[in-house]
């Protein structure tokens, strides 16, 4: 099935000269902490927290309504520490999701409703199903599928994951449209 | 997509009858046929700890049961576990008035707090791989039986082999008997059967003790129906076939499971034995040396946009056709003759009778929206073809359902040209790839009546 047409309420969002789209109703804490590389949409109620650490999120990304990205800390003997968050490119988390990773690679899936535990490493191409609990520190390689509370490993994902998840993102890009532009 | 979107909806006919997603499929270039994931060989390239990604080669991963030495488990919920520093002080061996700092190791899981001090398994003072491994109390009695049905595995593949022997080349059997020259022998492999006869004298396979018939069983002990039941202190069943070789019945005696390896796996067809996938050594990479996924060859089918549908009434459906390859692709589509498989066709289905040219796929362009840049100058009817994206188009069938209650199913044969590069690249450089026409089922859930 392709991806069907999502209109946007063209005044809601904020268009930068690089393609990414940004909810107005987001809040991105520490905004000079935070890079976003192109083409990615972060839609309303997203909360990154870029005054905690930078947080890079690389193109095509899409970020869904009311997830937040913020970078995970770590306690040592003399207080707290916080890592910078890196996010590859064609990354796809969906509503509802808390990510506290300290590094997703590209071709990431993040299904609804997710918490990614403190620390936690997600590897390139990999998918974390909906209603995921993912507890601290996990490692997710590649090409798995994690499912549960705590997540563990359900699934292979297919060879292909890669051309996949750039196809997703790309037309979900394209299908995200604002109201009375386009057709 | 796999998990993003459903990809059930669309199936191709493998070769070996089954239907799959295409994004579980392979084209193997040498046979021109489709390959489905449960009908290639897997071989497993590199076993993999899922947690430190470590690769081993598999016989160090056969050594170690398949278990990483270094990761854990949590024994309850089985989340990994994570090492934890602390400090213990402990009086100086040289001088009993002064204490040192030394720093201890434990292992606590981060999702359901269980720790090894829980089980009151000592600190280690080194980080990793200095925990006890338990000793399976059946470790002898399993490599005794190993041992003896590899033993009667030998005899019987001897005898398997003698057999055959006799039965082709019974003049070689009697000059065998007639003393034959060596050099012939190991010549016709019959060396290794010679040698196998004559271990088996002295060890016989039966020379093990019996395992014994249970016949009686003590008494259940009266405490059961006096004492009340601690739940809390007693495993669970999942807990027990963590550890299946000592399946601990109360949890203080929950043990660290060591972390089962992952596999790298590369992928051969079943018939020519060529490469269909080989991914990289190392588990952190995606990359492949060799990728023959259907996905980068074969045309896709999705469906545009869901409809509605009314038994007996015809509704106009778009169906979406992509262009894999970097040159023209020209498509029919075709009813597929006397399907009688009604599971799979619950509709009649109008294609379009003329063939479908399918721009060339460029990846420059694929990441520009700007619609109606790329002028085609392909002659559509737009009756027919509803709309061309880039290495897109849209298409029209006609769906009548024609059974009641049930999933819109239609089927069709999907005929594409196919330029085969690699064996051209092989074959001269200046040779056009040759055209060659492959043909695949493709079965289609649409919605419901």
């Amino acid at each position: 099935m392709e991806l069907q047409d999502e209109f946007y309420n063209n005044a809601q969002y904020i268009e930068t000269a690089s393609g990414n789209k940004v909810s107005r109703q987001s809040v991105l804490c520490g905004s000079q902490n935070i890079v976003i590389n192109g083409k990615t949409v972060i839609m309303t109620n997203c909360v990154i927290r870029g005054d905690l650490a930078n947080v890079r999120i690389g193109r095509h990304c899409i970020i869904g309504k009311n997830s937040v990205i913020r970078p995970a800390f770590k306690k040592f003997s003399k207080g707290v520490a916080f890592f910078p968050l890196h996010i590859g490119d064609h990354v796809l988390i969906e509503e509802d999701s808390i990510v506290n990773a300290a590094q997703i690679g590209s071709f990431v899936h993040i299904g609804k409703n997710c918490v990614i535990g403190r620390r936690s490493v997600l590897k390139d191409c990999c998918a974390i199903a909906d209603n995921t609990i993912l507890p601290p520190e996990s490692v997710i390689p590649p090409f798995t599928l994690y499912s549960g509370s705590p997540g563990k490993m359900i699934a292979e994902l297919p060879d292909c994951t890669q051309d996949l998840m750039c196809d997703i993102t790309v037309s979900y890009y394209q299908h995200f449209k604002p109201h009375g532009k386009g057709k | 997509m796999a998990t993003f979107m459903s990809i059930d909806l669309i199936k191709y006919l493998c070769n070996c009858g089954k239907k799959c997603p295409i994004c579980r499929m392979y084209l193997c270039k040498h046979c021109l046929k489709l390959r489905c994931i449960d009908c290639v060989q897997h071989e497993v390239d590199s076993p993999y700890c899922p947690s430190c990604l470590e690769s081993m080669p598999v016989s160090e991963a056969k050594l170690k049961k398949n278990r990483c030495i270094n990761c854990f488990d949590c024994p309850l919920c089985g989340h990994t576990l994570m090492t934890r520093a602390t400090s213990q002080v402990s009086p100086n061996p040289d001088d009993p008035s002064k204490a040192v700092t030394r720093k201890m190791y434990y292992m606590a899981c981060g999702f359901c707090r269980w720790s090894t001090r829980d089980v009151n398994l000592p600190d280690q003072n080194v980080a990793t791989g200095n925990w006890p491994v338990m000793e399976n109390p059946n470790a002898k009695r399993i490599s005794n039986l190993l041992e003896n049905y590899k033993l009667i595995a030998q005899v019987e593949k001897a005898e398997r082999e003698r057999k055959k022997y006799v039965k082709r080349r019974s003049h070689l059997y009697l000059q065998e008997k007639y003393n034959m020259s060596p050099a012939i022998v190991k010549r016709k492999g019959m060396a290794s059967f010679s040698s196998l006869s004559l271990k088996e004298g002295d060890k016989t396979p039966d020379d093990l003790d019996q395992s014994e018939t249970v016949s009686s069983f003590d008494p259940l002990p009266t405490e059961f129906f006096t004492k009340p039941a601690a739940l809390d202190k007693i495993t669970k069943l999942t807990h027990r076939f963590m550890l299946p070789e000592f399946q601990p019945d109360e949890t203080s005696k929950l043990h660290p499971v060591r972390k089962h390896l992952l596999m790298r796996k590369s992928l051969r067809c079943s018939e020519c034995e060529h490469n269909l996938s080989k991914a990289d050594f190392n588990p952190n990479s995606i990359k492949f040396k060799i990728q023959l996924t259907a996905l980068h060859w074969i045309p896709e089918v999705r469906i545009m946009t869901p409809s509605t549908f009314n038994l007996n009434k015809e509704t106009v459906v778009t169906l979406t056709l992509s262009n894999p390859s970097v040159f023209n692709t020209t498509v029919t589509l075709s009813q597929i003759e006397n399907e009688t498989d009604t599971d799979y066709c619950t509709a009649k289905v109008e294609l379009p009778k003329k063939e479908i040219v399918l721009a060339s796929r460029d990846e420059a362009s694929m990441h520009v929206y700007e619609e109606s840049t790329a002028t085609h100058d392909f002659k559509d009817d737009p009756k027919l073809i509803a709309f061309r994206k880039g290495n897109k188009v849209g298409f029209i069938v006609k769906v009548t359902p024609v059974v009641k209650d049930s999933d819109v199913k239609i089927c069709f044969l999907l005929k594409h040209e196919f330029r085969n590069t690699t064996v051209a690249a092989l074959q001269s450089e200046s040779k056009e790839p040759e055209i060659v026409w492959l043909e695949h089922k493709v079965y289609l859930c649409l919605g419901t009546v």
